[in-house]
């Protein structure tokens, strides 16, 4: 080995590229959040125009802040972090280039797509398969770049921030690709290999974990690099920092179930989301107290110093958030607050408390550093501080008091509570109007804050001259020899060694606790409690041999990534596997879903098309005001037909489970047309425009060849069989809207609207006698 | 005189790109927190999914709006259907079954097969299709609450009220289907 030494220019454009481009796009995805906040007070606010309504723009919302603002920000933050931990340059400049370029493409095709109503119908997954495919690859070349990255490092020890930004990398991979599962119909459209129950729990592994693993992970990795470096003092505690990672990515995955607590998803999940979610507080906690305690000892510099306001009011929402997270998860806190706006409220507080402060510090602390040139001006980077945090205040507090509000009217019951105390869901709703529009003014001021940040991008970056950071390296201390020799952790020491031994046996111990039957269930539960005394004995006497084996753990990259997998892999293995490999049947309870006609299809398409499911749910709880208000309880035997599921996660407008037979056709017709002609003070938007267009019958053979393929039951129709049905049908719906003194031509698209909505809620019973029709097979 | 400042906790050796890490002991309170929701997970488990001492979901609202149901039954007019209705309703029946055991089991016998079980019995058989009295519902309701005194079946009503007379009425007619036949027979 030389000694001579070099000195390593960092690729810090790429750097530079993501956090202008997270600025722009963070503009983008408020203003539209402030614009659908405000169509919910004011309906006339989408002009009339198809794709400013507000189930298509809520998906671009959810999607821009989420995947274009937060997206951006890590990747700067990861590539800029990345390279300093681990001294060396990021791998390619090529994958640099076509990670930031082709994520920058991701986003303007879902810019244009989602308005046009193109959508897959899944919260946070409604973009079409080709862009699938694309966030897939853009996501590999990511990985690709990083791990490259990682094993050229001149720095043998993976510190906690590449903890994070590991899992995160493989987490996001693995929940996007199942999630994402479709067989196309045509270019823009598909369906999901998913339906119902496991369309359901896939989605809420998925979106739970998108808000773990997309919202959380990568940004602790950021907040263990720039916090300490931004405060100048060491991190508060490196066991705490182990201790909270591992408990993090195991437990997360497990908490899914959550969104679906008194849904008609069994109970024993039900449970194990609820549960898991609380185990969730204190390795959430955890992160909090590393960030909050690592600034003891410079608290004096927060009076100065706006970055480090950012970060410790980032941590705090952090921690705010995370022991609300689990307060929600509580069965019976969940049945007053689950579809508010309390959790609106909720993950704003995530969104812009912790990703949006967290953010800003970042980028105030990176300014500098890669235009070698102060700040413009620190006063307004300040001013952005406070307006940003009053919006969030604003935001949240009437939030908290919208939800918690309108979950107790819609709840409320009287006379021995036999009816309930406001039949009318709109009388909640316009309760609830002025907390909405003081939710539209937090958020205004937030985004006016953040545009107090562009400016003051702006002014510093004018004109400057961008900068790479550089570090001094011996010129051939490379890449291999720091995996090499005898810190090489081989597949069994990997694996044979107390902590990981302990932890895969307490985990199957506890799996045959759970799952076992009564002799199985109380040996796991004996085994459970053995193997926590055994692993606490031998961690007392060992614990210098625990340390030592993670010590050299962080010197090999490969046994890290592929321990950190199972741990994410285990609970989504053991939630989702036993439902979708389970024969359908058995997720029926006692009745099942009629399959829809090809015109209701067609409607239900349009359904999706038009974000519906943003405002409206399909799903009656097993909660008394659920049924009173709704009808009976939903059977799991009632969606099994539904692909993609619609049980929804918002109630904006009431539950549509069995909204079927409820009205006749013209009422539909009406309150669709000009929704407040008959739901007076209605803050729907109309959907005129569905009397002028025709429904687009020529795509359904193809939809229809691929619900077969899922396994609904429809006879293989020919084209034309397909097309005299949806005739029949339609022609039936409009006489009888004709003799209700509506005329309406029967191709178009409201009248499979209609055929749809009356659809909603028919299904057979399922006797024993019927256990299991070939139609299910 | 400044104070002299306590003695910094041991920093790990490594420094990465500046940044330093102390390791310090976890608090107690964050590890207890932890262990809390742990434990609580296993009792939770315990009670809802190994014992099934806590209701699911589905009973505590089937329990619950059979309470409801019978709440709005106990308001509406009596007649054969709403009585039949009644006999349906889980909450309904079981607050009958009360009344019964208080108060009729003694001579219709707690299987209310009363002579045809036992010689002893006071009481007539109330399973079968035999009626002497009339065995459409309201009949039944109705010699509830009058009685028979000629053959010792008190008069019911002053002593229980419309209500449990309902109920008690609808435990009966829960041994029964709607429209099966009726006999009548003549008092023995």
């Amino acid at each position: 080995m030389s000694d001579r030494k070099i000195i390593l220019e960092f690729n810090d454009k790429v750097v530079r590229q993501f956090l202008l481009a997270t600025i722009l796009w963070g503009i983008v995805g408020m203003l539209v959040g402030v614009l659908v906040a405000a169509q919910l007070n004011f309906w006339q606010l989408n002009f009339g125009r198809e794709w400013l309504s507000f189930g298509r723009l809520r998906p671009l919302h959810t999607n821009a802040v989420i995947f274009a603002f937060v997206g951006n920000m890590m990747f700067a933050g990861i590539y800029y972090s990345t390279q300093r931990l681990v001294k060396a340059r990021l791998a390619s400049d090529f994958l640099s280039a076509l990670h930031f370029w082709g994520w920058q493409a991701i986003i303007v095709a879902a810019a244009i797509t989602l308005p046009l109503g193109l959508t897959r119908g899944k919260e946070y997954a409604e973009l079409i398969w080709p862009i699938n495919i694309a966030v897939a690859f853009i996501w590999v070349v990511f990985a690709v770049n990083f791990f490259w990255t990682l094993a050229r490092r001149r720095e043998p020890a993976l510190y906690v921030a590449i903890w994070f930004y590991i899992a995160t990398i493989i987490t996001v991979a693995m929940l996007y690709i199942v999630n994402h599962l479709s067989l196309p119909t045509s270019l823009t459209h598909s369906y999901p290999v998913f339906g119902g129950v496991q369309d359901a729990l896939v989605q809420w592994w998925y979106g739970h974990n998108a808000v773990a693993f997309f919202l959380t992970t990568p940004i602790l990795g950021i907040m263990y690099y720039f916090l300490p470096k931004a405060a100048e003092r060491p991190v508060y505690s490196y066991r705490l920092s182990v201790i909270h990672f591992w408990s993090l990515v195991f437990v997360y995955i497990w908490a899914g179930p959550h969104h679906l607590l008194n849904t008609a998803l069994p109970d024993w999940l039900q449970t194990l989301g609820m549960t898991f979610s609380l185990m969730l507080w204190a390795p959430s906690w955890g992160g909090m107290l590393n960030g909050l305690l690592t600034l003891r000892g410079a608290w004096h510099k927060l009076r100065t110093d706006p970055v480090l306001k950012f970060y410790a009011a980032g941590v705090t929402f952090y921690g705010m958030v995370t022991f609300e997270g689990p307060l929600l998860s509580i069965r019976s806190v969940n049945a007053l607050a689950h579809y508010t706006d309390w959790i609106i409220g909720h993950v704003h507080a995530g969104a812009l408390g912790w990703n949006g402060f967290m953010a800003a510090g970042m980028i105030y602390w990176l300014l500098p550093r890669l235009w070698n040139r102060p700040l413009h001006s620190v006063a307004l980077a300040n001013l952005h501080f406070w307006i940003g945090t009053v919006g969030i205040l604003l935001y949240v507090a009437a939030m908290w008091t919208s939800g918690i509000t309108q979950g107790l009217m819609l709840n409320a019951t009287a006379e021995h509570g036999t009816v309930l105390a406001y039949p009318n869901f709109l009388d909640t709703l316009n309760t609830i109007r002025p907390l909405m529009l003081m939710r539209v003014i937090g958020g205004g001021l937030y985004l006016t804050g953040f545009l107090l940040l562009a400016w003051n991008v702006w002014q510093t970056v004018r004109g400057a001259q961008p900068v790479n950071g550089t570090v001094e390296v011996f010129a051939d201390d490379g890449a291999a020899s720091s995996e090499s020799g005898a810190t090489r952790l081989g597949e069994l020491a990997t694996f044979f060694n107390p902590p990981v031994i302990f932890s895969i046996l307490g985990i199957s111990f506890a799996c045959a606790w759970m799952f076992g039957g009564d002799a199985i269930g109380m040996a796991g539960l004996v085994g459970l409690m053995l193997c926590v005394i055994l692993a606490y004995a031998h961690f007392e006497s060992r614990g210098k041999a625990w340390a030592g084996w993670y010590e050299r753990l962080l010197v090999n990259t490969a046994p890290f990534t592929v321990l950190t997998f199972i741990a994410v892999a285990v609970g989504g293995l053991i939630q989702i596997v036993p439902a979708a490999l389970s024969h359908r049947a058995a997720n029926l309870e006692d009745r099942r879903q009629i399959p829809y006609t090809p015109l209701e299809l067609a409607g239900r398409d349009l359904y999706l098309r038009e974000g519906c499911y943003t405002c409206h749910t399909q799903m009656i709880r097993t909660l008394v005001p659920d049924v009173l208000r709704y009808g009976d309880y939903s059977r799991l035997g009632e969606s099994i037909y539904d692909f993609p599921f619609q049980w929804g996660s918002k109630r904006n407008g009431p539950d549509l489970a069995r909204i079927g037979g409820k009205y006749p056709h013209v009422w539909h017709l009406r309150h669709l047309e000009d929704p407040r002609s008959v739901a007076v003070g209605s803050n729907m938007p109309a959907y005129a425009a569905m009397l002028a267009h025709d429904t687009d019958v020529a795509a359904l053979p193809a939809k229809l060849a691929v619900q077969r393929t899922l396994g609904v039951p429809y006879p293989n129709w020919t084209p034309g069989q397909i097309a005299s049905r949806v005739a029949e049908q339609s022609k039936a719906i409009a006489a009888d809207l004709r003799t209700a003194g509506a005329y309406v031509a029967p191709e178009k698209e409201i009248v499979a609207l209609i055929a749809y909505l009356q659809s909603l809620g028919k299904f057979e019973k399922v006797g024993a006698a019927d256990k299991a029709p070939a139609a299910d097979k | 005189m400044k104070p002299t400042p306590p003695p910094e906790d041991p920093i790990r050796p490594h420094v990465f790109d500046g940044i330093q890490e102390y390791d310090k002991r976890l608090p107690n309170w964050w590890l207890n927190t932890l262990y809390a929701t742990i434990i609580f997970w296993v009792g939770y488990w315990a009670y809802y999914e190994w014992f099934h001492i806590g209701e699911s979901g589905t009973q505590t609202v089937a329990a619950e709006m059979a309470r409801i149901e019978a709440e709005r039954l106990s308001a509406v007019k009596l007649d054969d259907a709403s009585l039949w209705q009644m006999s349906r309703n889980a909450a309904f029946v079981a607050a009958g079954k009360a009344v019964y055991d208080a108060n009729c089991a003694a001579c219709h016998l707690p299987s209310l097969r009363g002579k045809a079980e036992s010689p002893v019995a006071i009481g007539n058989n109330l399973t079968d299709t035999v009626w002497v009295h009339g065995g459409r519902p309201v009949e039944i309701h109705d010699l509830i609450g009058k009685g028979v005194l000629a053959k010792g079946m008190p008069t019911w009503g002053p002593v229980l009220g419309a209500k449990k007379i309902s109920e008690v009425t609808a435990f009966i007619l829960s041994h029964h289907r709607e429209g099966e036949p009726i006999v009548a027979a003549p008092a023995p």
